[in-house]
């Protein structure tokens, strides 16, 4: 008797299994095409670069074992140190003003302003313009002769304006202007996104107790604008320490190694010196770095961001 | 933690399966032994080669030079892929890299020439050479340059040399004698200063110097005592003084400022804002073509390219342009016979004919060059060379010096370093890559 309601029992269970499994197939099955589309482009040539970062290879030749060569030449690299430097540098200039500028403009273009949906246009639209343009133009706005700019500054008297992307202390900072002015647009849609989630009876109740607008800011809209600006701060830093075309266009990584960043390294290595397996070291380093700063950033959201 | 250990043993399967399967693939074509002897005379066979080249559409001889040999050769078609002059290198690179058949591969400099042998993407041509029995002495010393190991892998068919251009009608304005043949920098830097005039929009340069590391770096290694690959970079001195001296001075545009808007040398020649502009030969094509265009309306001379003190005059730099033919190339019999044509005599005169120099400069071929309308008189002068040395010399690391010299030559003449704290920069730098 229980013998056999035990086979009942277990037939039950292979039965529901089987049905998890062909439930999982068909879901597989859905995500397989993006899937095959994700493992060739991106996650093969992931490994195969992890692989690489341990040997030595010139892109023709035979590839060789380097066991942790690479990663040793790393420590005595001069280049890397600076373009490490560089990279912290770029990304701590770029991401908090980024997230700063484009709140700003998301609660300004959030009010019934007049010409307000021209204005979100016209922010919104560096973001999609071609980046070689972009580049080109600020390189002239900010030409240390010819330049709109330094001819205002000289105009107002400011005498021996900064050289900007001739310049070794200037050429980072000229970067950051030209990516902060790109990127915050698609930031503010993001915030205006989520300013237009909150709903109006917190500001409403809030009114009735007799809060002011610096309140209302402090104690609705910034709390409620959390799970955005952890999702923007992610997606920027990220962004930030990939950052390579805008710097390759704009001042090639110079003068000297002034805006030399880990990916341009990268990228002088693997295709201007054919050293495949170093700049697949390179290439992981940042990896890592990316991931320790993306962890850490996921361990300190549940301190801060408040999800209603 | 059950998910992540499931996901590092997928990561740690894919990475073996790849080493696996990736080790022994490389394209290691020992550098084959040429298969068998070359095909004499050509068949009659249809054979598509693909030439991989750069600027086809304002690069006029890549196509006159095709055009002469396919009116020999009808069943051969030649087809260009057209690479932008900028990224040249580094596309082509890639292209090898990923396993390209194009046939024929133009090689623009010696770094590109040198990754591509090193890597043995080209293939020696030193057996087809033998054959044909081709007399490699009348390049004049390039054959020897391009050789590595006793190999040869690219058949120069362009060569130019550094020469000065001056503005005829600044000189006259001035009242000053046009620059002749035999000129040391120094009285170049004399002449620079006292041509200089005006200001604003009007100002007249004395010289100008291109952004690049060669418009300064050449001069240095002249005398021949030293190349732009050393030990010790403190033979550069004098002349980074000079040129950082004329650019404060305002002699010269300002480095910064020609970076910054991507200014090329040609317009600012062109627009008639400086007088005397060192550069390579291939810009007499240029001008001339500017002048048929009306782009320029002014005259124009050539001179010899200055010298250092105790060097005879008529020592240059020069660029060697090259053919090579692709390993994975499977006509390279038939690419080789375009090469030969493009190479030898009937390429040059073709060449010649678009206003270029050729790599084989016999008599008759000087002769087009120097009766084509618009090539300055003073050409056929100007254009004798005693002796003219590489911009860059043939090394495996080349690739990795000339990277650390581009680096601070960019700080020297934005001026952040002294010229001092960069040669001494370059010394260091350089001697710790080629340690490697």
């Amino acid at each position: 008797m229980d013998a056999m309601q035990f086979t009942h029992l277990n037939k039950t269970a292979s039965g529901a299994r089987r049905k998890t499994l062909t439930q999982n197939l068909v879901a597989y099955s859905f995500i397989l095409p993006n899937l095959l589309g994700f493992a060739t482009f991106t996650l093969i040539p992931m490994a195969f670069s992890l692989v690489l970062a341990f040997m030595h290879w010139d892109g023709a030749n035979v590839v060789t074992w380097a066991g942790l060569d690479n990663f040793k030449e790393l420590i005595s690299d001069e280049t890397f140190r600076i373009a490490l430097g560089n990279t912290f540098y770029y990304v701590i200039g770029t991401v908090p003003p980024t997230m700063l500028a484009s709140l700003g403009l998301a609660l300004l273009l959030n009010q019934p302003l007049r010409g307000r949906d021209f204005f979100r246009t016209t922010f919104f639209f560096p973001y999609v313009a071609s980046l070689v343009a972009v580049a080109v133009v600020w390189n002239m706005l900010f030409h240390p002769a010819m330049g709109p700019v330094n001819q205002l500054l000289t105009a107002l008297g400011v005498d021996g304006a900064p050289r900007w992307t001739a310049s070794v202390d200037w050429a980072m900072p000229t970067v950051i202007m030209a990516s902060i002015w790109k990127g915050m647009g698609y930031y503010m849609v993001i915030y205006l996104a989520a300013l237009q989630g909150i709903p109006s009876y917190l500001y409403e109740a809030a009114e009735i107790d007799g809060a002011n607008a610096w309140q209302k800011l402090r104690y609705i809209t910034l709390p409620m604008l959390t799970p955005a600006t952890f999702f923007v701060s992610i997606m920027l830093t990220i962004a930030s320490f990939k950052v390579f075309d805008l710097i390759l266009v704009m001042t090639g990584g110079g003068p000297g190694r002034a805006t030399n960043v880990l990916v341009i390294h990268t990228y002088n290595m693997a295709f201007r010196q054919f050293r495949f397996g170093y700049s697949s070291a390179i290439a992981m380093v940042l990896f890592i770095i990316v991931l320790i700063i993306t962890i850490v950033q996921f361990r300190l959201e549940k301190r801060w961001v408040s999800y209603m | 933690m059950k998910r992540l250990y499931t996901f590092l043993t997928i990561f740690v399967l894919f990475s073996l399966v790849l080493t696996a399967c990736g080790t022994p693939a490389p394209t290691t074509q020992p550098a084959a032994p040429v298969g068998g002897a070359p095909v004499e005379a050509p068949t009659d066979a249809p054979v598509t080669l693909k030439m991989v080249a750069w600027d086809i559409s304002t690069t006029p001889y890549w196509q006159a030079v095709i055009d002469a040999y396919v009116a020999k050769n009808p069943n051969v078609t030649i087809e260009l892929i057209d690479v932008s002059s900028a990224e040249y290198q580094d596309k082509v690179n890639i292209m090898l890299s990923g396993g390209d058949e194009s046939d024929i591969i133009t090689v623009k400099d010696i770094p590109g020439y040198s990754a591509m042998l090193t890597r043995n993407q080209i293939i020696p041509l030193n057996s087809y050479i033998e054959t044909d029995g081709l007399d490699l002495s009348a390049y004049s010393g390039a054959a020897e340059e391009l050789t590595y190991e006793g190999s040869i892998y690219a058949l120069p068919f362009r060569s130019d040399i550094w020469i000065l251009y001056y503005n005829k009608d600044i000189f006259d304005k001035a009242g000053i004698a046009y620059p002749d043949n035999d000129m040391t920098w120094a009285e170049y830097e004399d002449l620079a200063r006292k041509l200089t005039s005006g200001t604003g929009a009007d100002k007249v340069y004395g010289a100008h110097h291109h952004t690049w590391r060669s418009t300064v770096q050449l001069a240095t290694v002249q005398d021949g005592k030293n190349t732009v690959i050393a030990t010790d970079y403190s033979f550069m001195k004098p002349i980074y003084d000079m040129i950082v001296g004329m650019q404060k001075d305002g002699i010269i545009m300002d480095y910064g400022s020609l970076k910054a808007g991507s200014i090329h040398y040609s317009g600012v020649f062109k627009n008639e804002q400086i007088a005397m502009l060192p550069m390579g030969s291939w810009f007499i094509g240029t001008m001339i073509a500017a002048k048929n265009a009306g782009e320029a309306d002014f005259n124009w001379g050539v001179a010899k390219f200055p010298h250092p003190e105790g060097v005879t005059a008529g020592t240059t730099a020069g660029t060697l342009t090259s053919l090579a033919i692709n390993a994975n190339s499977e006509n390279k019999d038939a690419a080789w016979d375009f090469i030969k044509f493009y190479s030898g005599v009937e390429g040059a005169k073709a060449l010649a004919k678009t206003g270029n120099l050729p790599a084989l400069r016999t008599a008759e071929v000087l002769d087009i060059f120097a009766s084509l309308e618009g090539v300055p008189a003073e050409a056929t002068e100007a254009l004798q060379t005693v002796t003219v040395r590489l911009e860059l010399p043939m090394h495996p690391k080349v690739g990795a010096v000339e990277q650390i010299l581009n680096e601070e030559h960019e700080l020297i003449m934005t001026q952040s370093v002294s010229v001092d704290e960069g040669i001494a920069s370059m010394t260091r730098r350089v001697a710790e890559a080629l340690a490697e």
